[in-house]
């Protein structure tokens, strides 16, 4: 039983990195030449029709090596780390160089830099193993059984070394935990649902998120169907997230000065609410900030819009050194937050509401026009009418036809910022919202 | 092809997992290697090769299953990854209540080997690079456009899959696919028109053969004119779609939801169930009676026809809808007894050698009709002809959809006239689909493959091929793709 401890397989450590990559660069002739490693291990249960469908564990070792002759360079990769293979990736890597077309954008590798140290390797979520796993989907499973309620779910965990060396004496090396948990719960035709993302294993709350998805399951039943339209809305932070991550990724500078950006001309303009900010806090202890970037630039932390006016964009380094940026911001660790009196809880949103739809989460999230932002995507897991601040019924879920830049213009009520993570986005902290208005364009049939 | 060295590492697994006691186990090792050429506004900004080895061993114990995978392929590791499959196994055994029961399938030993004329591989990158190059440059001839991109992609992965039950066999894929788009930028407003080959198993003849720089000329001129096209009015149009849209179409109203394991509720936490319950087999009116979908896994050169799919089970043909009769699925080895089928479709494929394989949608292909795409065109008196993918999202049972697409033509009183742009529709699926009254011949059939097909948790991506020839849709909801709408 040994393989089951959590101890195996052994991460790349920093020196073995180190080594790795002196290793390439004693060896090449490139006049930069740049290595990365991912040594990612994890591990995931997966349940449906409450019991367990599938149980895996995998390790993948990769080390990618960069060079450049000049304004040439090329890449090349492997998951074999004997030493004739990482010979060949260099020589690979060589040849594209060599015979590339001079790139009017390669920059050499960025300076050496003091990376932050953070607690991105949570030991219990290193240590844990398949046997903690399925103890955790176990859990899940009861819950749901004793009701007499279907889950479907995963439990996983990982541990990643990720390192980035170049010749000019960059080095970042840093160990890296990652914790989720989903689950769907179906109670005849209605769904609920709950997830959680966390560098701690031991902070996915299985039993309170198990019995929030059942309780929305239960509230479910019997969904009746609205018709299309615009509706207040009350906006759980899964959907808020979302939406956000939408509006997070169209940020990128480069289209913004090419004027193929959602943003285009809005830099230094009210974009959303004026009571809200958006930051990068590289530190929270509920979100996945990192050490350094896939770049080798140091995550910081940032102010990306600040009461509702756009403020920062997405910089890649070529397009950062033309318009004189020194600091590249990062936005691997976003929280949003409205400055103003916030409302306790959900519940309380809830109260507070004469008539709106309130949305557990949004599915299959996607631009429908990258020029206004708009987007689409369905209500999903838990969607109902609230009417004099309670609950009155589910209601079949929509379609919405919407842009955030649109929604966010106005909120009428919200929370402090939650965690928030959802099958299609990453981790944020983000208030559940109360909007005025939001379009919803169609109605499905469950 | 595999060495001798990996037939040793899949013996070394198929013994451990002999001597534990499981009704079965398998061992893929694959070596994956893939070009990926990124051209950016008139630059080449990223050339990349990737080799990504390792091995994957599936254990079933007591109906019950186990995974484990490892990138370090050695005789020492591949005895601890068995194990661990093993205990893996055991452990999720304990825990069940329903023992999974494998399909019955003949053993096999075979090889597999795509044919190709030109190995993308050994293909000079000079080469490759001058033909994007050269295609952004004939993108920027048209004045308009702001923007420019091309690429080139090319994958040859070298499997061995060696199975308990003796099954033993070998593989020699290859894949590529190229693409270019253009963006036209006109009084504040941009706009893009993308040329895509289809992803093929093919050499590189699949890229010379394909015009990039006529492409790159029509592309950047409709992009041009898109961006200056009135935006649709809202209302009921009949559509008549291009085969590389209902290649897309196909694949998220009618693939996703014929995947037995979402009809069972395996996806439910992620990719979702499916409206095409099991009740509904043989007896649903999905479509019109155009309407016939076919599962076809041996089809030469689509993407899902590797011979044998990762359960190894042999490629074979079936239907999924008979002149609008819903009565196929897509299975593997496990879910295909749960309905009554004797033996798996064989549709269970992973991607690659760290993921455990899973139900994954066909190359399933709409059947050609009898019309010419004019005819489908002159019998529509106000509508849409549609090009290419855009937007598109389907809820998570795959009924409710809404797509966009890349180009739209106003068709007037039997004529294709201008550009339009901002054109979404959006509908319920087997409504959709009874909309169907009629489609092109088999002259205007053509496929198209998707290689990011996302499922499965932890993601997996899939590989299919739709074919199509263009087919005409009555009356749809059409409204316009923006924000006031």
């Amino acid at each position: 039983m040994t393989v089951l401890n959590g101890t195996w397989p052994k991460m790349t450590s920093s020196d073995e990195f180190r080594f790795l990559s002196e290793l390439v660069m004693t060896r090449s002739s490139a006049d930069h030449t740049i290595v990365r490693l991912r040594d990612h291990h994890a591990g995931t249960t997966r349940f449906a029709n409450n019991q367990v469908i599938q149980n895996v564990d995998a390790r993948r070792g990769s080390l990618a090596v960069t060079v450049a002759f000049g304004g040439r360079h090329g890449t090349a990769g492997t998951t074999d780390f004997t030493a004739g293979a990482i010979q060949d990736t260099l020589a690979r890597a060589e040849r594209i160089a060599r015979i590339s077309p001079v790139d009017p954008e390669y920059l050499p590798p960025p300076d050496p830099s003091w990376f932050p140290v953070r607690e991105t390797a949570k030991p219990e979520t290193m240590a844990a193993g398949p046997a903690k796993r399925l103890e955790y989907a176990n859990e899940a499973i009861g819950h749901c059984r004793m009701e007499n309620i279907m889950a479907a779910g995963v439990v996983s965990s990982s541990a990643t070394a990720v390192g980035i060396a170049a010749d000019n004496g960059l080095f970042g090396y840093e160990r890296r935990a990652d914790a989720r948990f989903s689950l769907t719960v179906q109670a005849g035709d209605a769904t609920g649902w709950s997830a959680a993302a966390h560098r701690s294993i031991d902070h996915l709350r299985i039993q309170e998120r198990t019995l929030a998805a059942i309780a929305k399951s239960k509230r479910g039943r019997d969904a009746y169907e609205l018709p299309p339209g615009r509706y207040p809305v009350i906006l759980e932070p899964a959907a808020v997230a979302g939406l956000w991550a939408w509006l997070i990724w169209s940020l990128d500078a480069k289209s913004y000065m090419k004027g193929t950006s959602p943003f285009a001309g809005k830099l230094g303009q009210a974009i959303v609410d004026e009571r809200l900010t958006l930051r990068n806090l590289a530190d929270h202890a509920d979100l996945l900030g990192e050490g350094f970037t896939h770049e080798g630039l140091p995550s910081t932390a940032s102010e990306w819009i600040d009461h509702g006016t756009l403020k920062q964009l997405a910089y890649d380094r070529f397009t950062a050194k033309v318009h004189g940026v020194i600091t590249i911001p990062t936005l691997e660790a976003p929280a949003l937050s409205v400055e103003g009196p916030q409302a306790h809880s959900i519940q309380d949103l809830i109260k507070g509401a004469e008539r709106a739809i309130l949305v557990t989460n949004f599915w299959y999230i996607r631009p429908v026009n990258p020029r206004d932002l708009t987007l689409t995507g369905m209500t999903r897991d838990g969607t109902f009418l609230v009417e004099k601040g309670e609950i009155v019924s589910a209601v079949r879920n929509f379609r919405f036809h919407e842009s955030p830049l649109q929604a966010f213009r106005h909120l009428t009520a919200w929370t402090a910022p939650m965690e928030a993570v959802t099958s299609e986005t990453g981790k944020m902290l983000v208030p559940a919202v109360a909007l005025p208005q939001f379009h919803f364009s169609s109605v499905t049939r469950f | 092809m595999s060495t001798p060295a990996w037939d040793e590492f899949a013996e070394l697994a198929l013994k451990r997992i002999a001597s534990s006691g499981a009704e079965y186990g398998d061992i893929r090792v694959q070596d994956s290697s893939t070009e990926h050429i990124q051209g950016e506004d008139r630059r080449i900004a990223s050339i990349r090769d990737t080799r990504d080895i390792g091995f994957g061993v599936r254990v079933l114990y007591h109906g019950a299953w186990g995974f484990a995978a490892s990138s370090v392929l050695s005789l020492e590791e591949v005895p601890r990854v068995a194990d661990l499959a093993i205990e893996i196994a055991k452990s999720s055994a304990s825990v069940a209540i329903e023992r999974v029961r494998l399909a019955p399938e003949p053993v096999h030993r075979d090889r597999v080997v795509t044919p190709y004329r030109l190995d993308p591989f050994s293909v000079p990158l000079e080469k490759k690079t001058d033909l994007l190059l050269n295609t952004m440059e004939v993108l920027h001839l048209q004045s308009g456009i702001a923007r420019s991109s091309a690429s080139l992609w090319a994958r040859r992965d070298r499997k061995l899959f060696v199975s308990s039950e003796g099954t033993h066999l070998e593989f020699d894929l290859l894949a590529g696919q190229g693409e270019c788009t253009a963006t036209a930028l006109h009084g504040g407003q941009f706009a893009s028109r993308s040329f895509n080959t289809p992803h093929l198993r093919k050499g590189y003849e699949l890229i010379e053969e394909a015009d990039f720089l006529r492409e790159a000329s029509r592309v950047a001129d409709q992009a041009v004119e898109k961006v200056k096209a009135p935006a649709v009015d809202a209302g009921q149009y009949d559509l008549v779609l291009d085969p590389e849209h209902l290649s897309l179409t196909i694949h998220e109203s009618c693939g996703h939801p014929s995947e037995l394991d979402r009809a069972l509720g395996y996806e439910a936490n992620y990719a979702g169930t499916s409206f095409l319950t099991m009740e509904k087999r043989g007896n649903f009116r999905y479509g019109s009676r155009h309407v016939n979908l076919v599962a076809d896994n041996t089809e030469p050169e689509t993407l899902a026809a590797t011979g044998y799919d990762d359960d190894g089970v042999m490629c074979q043909q079936w239907d999924i809808v008979r002149h609008g009769i819903f009565v196929g699925y897509c299975t593997n080895r496990e879910v295909a007894p749960k309905i009554g089928e004797s033996r798996s479709c064989g549709s269970n494929r992973a991607d690659g050698w760290a993921n455990i394989p899973i139900v994954r949608i066909a190359n399933i292909g709409l059947e050609p009709g009898e019309a010419t795409r004019d005819q489908l065109i002159a019998d529509v008196k106000r509508g849409i002809y549609i090009e290419g993918h855009g937007s598109y999202s389907i809820d998570q049972r795959r009924y409710n959809f809404q797509f966009g697409g890349d180009a739209f033509w106003l068709i007037e009183n039997g004529r294709r006239t201008h550009m339009l742009r901002d054109v979404i529709y959006h509908g319920i699926t087997p409504e959709f689909w009874n909309s169907c009254d009629g489609v092109s011949d088999r002259s205007f059939r053509q496929r198209y493959g998707f290689i990011t097909c996302g499922k499965g948790q932890p993601g997996q991506s899939g590989w299919m091929t739709h074919a199509a020839s263009p087919a005409r849709f009555r009356q749809m909801q059409v409204i316009r793709g923006e924000g006031s709408s």
